[in-house]
């Protein structure tokens, strides 16, 4: 279980907190927690400070060991983390500091469809995505790629499934990294992680994992609103999927080969779950290509998905996709490694963040951002809870010099899946959910009860702090209308 | 003979505890224990019988290494899993038999996806002659 944290932990200021550097254990840099006063009891509950201090030992590491006010226990790192390495000052790349399920994300695709109007034909609508979209255990796609195919898909992510007439300028375009990740390598992924993706490249998954039909219910700069195509009142689909058995599997296979990799670098670790190589060592480099292969499988599944979704809702009303201006507003990795510049005590670094259950958010005129977003920032997805709210958040200039471009990534558990099992006893969480005006599907015995909405905290106080601290700033609320979960 | 397997919690993900009087039992038990979890053993007929081979560098490794061949038996190969049974087991290999049927989304009642068998709080051991295990699930 989460032991209490008996280190030091002290306010910073309204929205921050600190874990003062402790050379006795090792700490390099301090550990920064984003944190209001009403959210830092479930963060302190939720197990994850050990892990901040623990990640603020590796070698490398500049700034903070950071986590966002959606921290709770992970393996090695917390979920909710963020942490920055020199790559040219001996910093490392952890597996564990992404997590097995890599560039699991998320994407929102924006309607010109109205509430209103589809409201009234919500449970018909839910249940035509229900079938159409592959979700829970053992289903498969309808996608299958052979193995040239797959590798291809590997090395180049979305700009594969474009040539293959499976993406638009548009959707690469509003994708992270345009849904493809430089420096991948198939020939860094095992055959057994390969096979366990052939054929799941556009499946759901299950556990946390959704499509949800949604409105916009609240619009807090309509400006940045309208620019995304979210006024008041459109219907929206967001998607929370990764990269399913194959980024698993990679993530499997490299702690395991890394084992021994820390010893052979001198570099001594206080739990062996933070596994990490030299950025340049040959280790690293066999993980980071490997990694960034399963990040375009990733990209690549959400983009199948939202494929699918658009032909259901094509089916559905009777009008292309195109017709229904089902257009991607933005795709999010939140679990994810990627080399970035930052400036760090005057001078221009070349860094391997990690995020770990955290959101880049790349303000106005990063390079990065396409056309359409320059000037606004980049869009942050927010998913919540299925029966509350989601957000969508704008990337801003105080992220790139507080946190490294970074922000939280949803909402965070607070109960554990059998807790919520539990308090669920001789309640059906799907008629609640109908009473708040939300269609909630699930193909798992369980699935509704371990992810109702009491087992998460509220989205809205997890997305205040990190407005309040600056490090976002808040387009639009999104309410669900109707859930599919595997 | 006896064997036993349960869940236990932690923050998002679940764990599972097995005792037995033997290392395979306990093998098994931890097998059979990942597989209800995954999808109910009791609806699940036996059409076939598969062998699965693990290794690993110690007892504990060899526990991970077999399980993430059980979820890949399930969630990769779409078997529905009846019952493990642990054939040998040496302290760095493992084979067993495992009866299963095809899994059908439509009649076998399913959990939650496992994504990973971890290394975290991972435990085989022997107490007063009779072995006790248990790995945490990343859900």
């Amino acid at each position: 279980m989460a032991r209490q944290f008996e280190g030091k932990l002290e306010r910073l200021d309204g929205n921050r907190w600190r874990i003062p550097r402790d050379a006795s254990r090792g700490m390099r840099v301090d550990g920064i927690i984003y944190s209001s006063d009403e959210l830092i009891k479930d963060v302190v509950a939720g197990g994850g400070l050990d892990q901040v201090a623990n990640v603020a030992t590796l070698p490398g590491i500049v700034g903070a060991s950071l986590a966002m006010p959606d921290i709770h226990w992970g393996y090695g790192f917390c979920i909710g983390g963020v942490a920055a390495m020199d790559i040219d000052a001996g910093g490392v790349i952890s597996p564990g500091g992404v997590g097995y399920d890599i560039n699991c994300g998320v994407r929102l695709l924006t309607s010109d469809l109205h509430a209103d109007d589809v409201r009234p034909r919500m449970e018909t609508l839910t249940n035509q995505v229900f079938r159409d979209v592959p979700c829970g255990v053992g289903v498969g796609g309808p996608y299958t790629f052979s193995g040239g195919e797959i590798s291809r898909l590997l090395n180049e992510g979305m700009k594969y499934l474009h040539h293959r007439g499976l993406a638009s300028d548009e959707d690469l375009a509003a994708t992270e990294s345009a849904g493809s990740i430089g420096g991948a390598d198939v020939s860094a992924v095992s055959m057994e992680a390969r096979k366990r993706g052939g054929d799941q490249c556009g499946t759901l998954g299950s556990g946390n994992h959704f499509a949800e039909i949604q409105y916009v219910d609240q619009v807090y700069d309509a400006a940045a609103a309208a620019a995304m195509g979210l006024e008041q009142g459109r219907v929206t689909v967001m998607i929370h999927s990764g990269s399913r058995g194959l980024g698993h599997q990679v993530c499997g296979d490299y702690l395991k080969t890394m084992q021994s990799v820390p010893k052979r670098y001198g570099i001594d670790l206080p739990d062996r779950q933070l596994v990490c190589a030299p950025f340049d060592a040959p280790e690293a480099q066999q993980y980071l290509a490997a990694m960034r292969a399963a990040a375009n499988f990733a990209w690549c599944n959400r983009q199948l998905l939202a494929e699918q979704i658009r032909k259901a809702f094509s089916h559905f009303f009777g009008k292309s996709a195109a017709q229904l201006g089902m257009a991607q507003v933005y795709d999010v990795a939140h679990n994810i490694a990627k080399v970035e510049t930052y400036e760090i005590n005057g001078k221009m670094r070349r860094l391997c963040v990690h995020r770990k259950g955290a959101t880049r958010a790349f303000g106005p005129g990063s390079p990065d951002l396409p056309d359409r977003y320059r000037d606004l920032g980049q869009p942050v997805l927010i998913p919540g809870d299925m029966g509350r709210a989601s957000h969508v958040l704008l990337g801003t200039a105080e992220a790139m010099r507080q946190s490294f471009g970074s922000t939280c990534h949803g909402a965070g558990r607070v109960l554990s899946r059998g807790e919520a099992i539990r308090k669920s006893a001789g309640r059906r969480i799907d008629k609640e959910l109908a009473a708040m005006g939300v269609i909630a599907k699930s193909r798992s015995r369980e699935g509704l009860a371990e992810e109702q909405p009491a087992a998460y905290k509220d989205v809205d106080d997890v997305v205040n702090c990190v407005a309040a601290a600056g490090i976002s700033h808040k387009v639009a609320r999104l309410r669900p209308m109707g859930v599919i979960k595997g | 003979m006896s064997k036993h397997c349960e869940t236990f919690e932690h923050t998002a993900d679940v764990g599972l505890k097995a005792s037995a009087d033997t290392l395979g039992e306990l093998f098994e038990a931890l097998a059979e224990g990942l597989a209800d979890f995954i999808c109910r053993r009791e609806q699940v007929k036996t059409k076939e019988t598969i062998t699965i081979e693990a290794r690993g560098d110690d007892i504990e490794a060899l526990a991970v290494e077999f399980l993430w061949k059980i979820m890949d038996t399930i969630q990769t190969n779409r078997k529905a899993v009846a019952a493990v049974r642990v054939m040998k087991i040496e302290p760095n290999l493992v084979h067993a038999q495992v009866d299963c049927e095809p899994l059908n989304p439509a009649r076998h009642e399913t959990g939650t996806e496992v994504k990973a068998v971890t290394y975290h709080m991972l435990e085989v051991r022997e107490v007063e002659g009779r072995w006790a295990g248990q790995v945490l699930l990343d859900i």
